[in-house]
């Protein structure tokens, strides 16, 4: 009975680490977002499915922390006339579930599903798909190692995606 | 209305276009018809069909293709409509087959596209249907030849041969697949299908335009350039470091690249330099390819250095990159951009590791790159829809180009690659020779 409720208090924390990042995405406030992430963090989103490799093959998205730094302050400049549009989001997260545990490490791969509505120049676009986090537990608390976003099409005709998913 | 020769003959003159080329679905149609269906068009690379039955599908304006290798090893390039009722005989962005089967009464081809069989045979005796009428097998394209693997159509029987067509703007598909010590490429590692608002030419008209990085793109230069400032002396090299920055080069330095031109609106800007020639190269590719072609030859390989070279309308390459992109018109004020990644056969995999980086880095439809420039052709789309002018201005440096017989060259960062362009135009919109300014 106590495994039980430790494992639901467990699965708890996760969601509540998961809403929070994508809070700040909803925002968006990347300052707040890179935070959420190790040092040696990373965040991709694949072209096609089941793709197995950043290095060979194109993505979406795949930045380490350099270039989530070089993103943050790109989102903001004045002279980024993408960025001249406001963006908002509306990120919905369910289908949690623990893939994978390792009690002596602390670390955890989650697996969700997600849908993100985002308005951006006077267009409200749908973005759907499932991830995968990898987390660490730091003092107590979570960060992000690696997360992956797989667009449920991915490999479809798509527009400018201006800001993480 | 529908555009009389004349009428289409005032919307461009050597400075200016009129803002109907962009905006009116009629001249899209006409664009549709006679340059897209004039042409020399980029139908795929060989190495996307290996064997025989592989095909690959695509569009040309609304008409659907499909490439395929035959039994023979034989390249063919079709039309993708069942000679009965029309449905597309294969749907898949490729696949492999035996023979087409129509998926609706069974209608079937060979490799070819000759029609083989109809079922129930019986009901057309007598009704003047003939099965050899080669009306009903799949359609072939008037021609189609490949250039080093690089297979390219056109619905103009009296077209020029394609080396003709392509002319000294072939140098850089020849450095292109010179990069590998086997002198081959072949695709690899996927593509990106990235929508613009905006009507094809715009994206190409950017491909030489150097005036506008330095404003379009100085905010990922910045970033770049402000994070890289925090970062320790001793940190580990990136290639990013050195493929953002270049892309807020001074005026100057993208003057001093240069622009050359070519008959049927092909272009380049660089040549003994652009914002690729500063990349390091890794030493194990620079050991391969002196192995393969000496030191002297290695080095002239490598130091033709152009950025983006323009096969007018349809494929812009980046030899120095191994990437290239393919222009999709899909109507006045739509198109899809295509990203396709090359390996060089026998070299690293560090080397399509960092085709792959870039394409990601610029072209992605999440970079920090594509989606800017996006943002001005829509603008531009948009902004063109005011009547406050009826013209798109195009002066830089006119009346200076240098007309070297087969190629007209001048400073990078003059129009000249417009003009060349819009001689295309005229030349396929009403039979003019292909030189223009």
């Amino acid at each position: 009975m106590d495994d039980k409720f430790d494992g639901v208090a467990r699965l708890c924390d996760i969601e509540e680490f998961l809403y929070e990042e994508a809070s700040y995405l909803d925002r968006p406030d990347l300052d707040r977002w890179i935070e959420q992430y190790t040092e040696d963090g990373t965040y991709w989103m694949p072209a096609i499915e089941d793709q197995a490799d950043a290095l060979n093959h194109i993505s979406l998205f795949y930045d380490d922390r350099v270039m989530m730094e070089i993103r943050r302050r790109n989102f903001v400049h004045p002279r980024a006339a993408s960025k001249d549009y406001k963006v908002r989001c509306s990120h919905i997260i369910s289908n949690v579930r623990i893939a994978e545990e390792c009690n002596d490490t602390g670390s955890l791969t989650v697996t969700s599903n997600f849908q993100c509505v985002m308005y951006y120049h006077d267009k409200q676009s749908l973005y759907a798909g499932r991830y995968t986090h990898e987390l660490v537990t730091i003092d107590g608390g979570f960060k992000i190692k690696h997360k992956r976003v797989d667009l449920i099409n991915c490999d479809g005709v798509l527009g400018s995606i201006i800001i993480y998913i | 209305m529908s555009y009389t020769n004349s009428e289409i003959d005032k919307l461009v003159t050597p400075t200016k276009i009129h803002r109907a080329v962009y905006t009116d679905p009629e001249i899209f149609d006409l664009e549709m018809k006679r340059i897209w269906g004039g042409a020399w068009i980029f139908i795929g690379h060989e190495s996307q069909i290996p064997s025989a039955g592989d095909y690959t599908t695509l569009n040309i304006g609304k008409t659907p293709i499909v490439m395929v290798r035959d039994k023979q090893q034989q390249i063919h390039v079709l039309h993708n409509r069942c000679g009965h009722k029309g449905a597309k005989l294969v749907d898949k962005p490729c696949g492999k087959i035996g023979g087409f089967r129509c998926c609706y009464h069974g209608w079937t081809y060979r490799l070819d596209g000759k029609l083989l069989g109809v079922p129930h045979m019986a009901g057309y005796e007598g009704t003047g249907f003939d099965k050899e009428d080669p009306r009903y097998s799949m359609q072939k394209f008037a021609r189609y030849e490949s250039y080093r693997g690089f297979v390219f159509a056109t619905l103009d029987p009296s077209a020029p041969d394609l080396k003709v067509w392509l002319g000294g703007a072939g140098d850089v598909l020849d450095n292109l697949c010179d990069r590998s010590p086997e002198g081959e490429v072949e695709v690899a590692g996927g593509v990106l299908r990235f929508e613009h608002d905006c009507n094809w030419k715009m994206f190409i008209e950017n491909l030489n335009d150097t005036m506008h990085p330095m404003i379009v793109h100085r905010s990922v230069v910045d970033a770049a350039n402000e994070f890289i400032k925090t970062l320790p002396e001793d940190s580990p090299h990136r290639i990013e470091a050195e493929i953002i920055p270049p892309f807020g080069a001074s005026y100057e330095n993208f003057e001093a690249t240069g622009i050359t031109g070519f008959p049927y609106g092909h272009h380049y800007d660089g040549g003994k330099s652009s914002i690729h020639s500063d990349y390091s190269v890794d030493p194990d590719y620079a050991a391969v390819m002196i192995e393969a072609y000496g030191e002297e030859r290695t080095r002239e390989i490598l130091t033709f250095n152009t950025h983006n070279t323009l096969y007018y309308p349809s494929l812009t390459i980046k030899s120095a990159i191994q990437n290239i992109r393919i222009v999709r018109p899909i109507a006045v004020d739509k198109c899809v951009i295509e990203t396709w990644s090359f390996r060089l056969k026998g070299a690293p995999d560090s080397m399509l590791q960092r085709t792959i980086l870039y394409s990601r880095l610029i072209n992605s439809n999440g970079s920090m790159v594509g989606p800017d420039d996006h943002t001005a052709y829509f603008r531009m789309q948009q902004g063109l829809l005011s009547q406050a002018s009826d013209w798109v201005e195009m002066h830089r440096n006119y009346g200076s180009d240098n007309d070297l017989g087969d190629r007209r060259t001048n400073s990078g960062t003059s129009d000249l690659d417009m003009r060349s362009q819009y001689g295309a135009w005229r030349h396929y919109m009403l039979g003019e020779v292909a030189h223009y300014g």
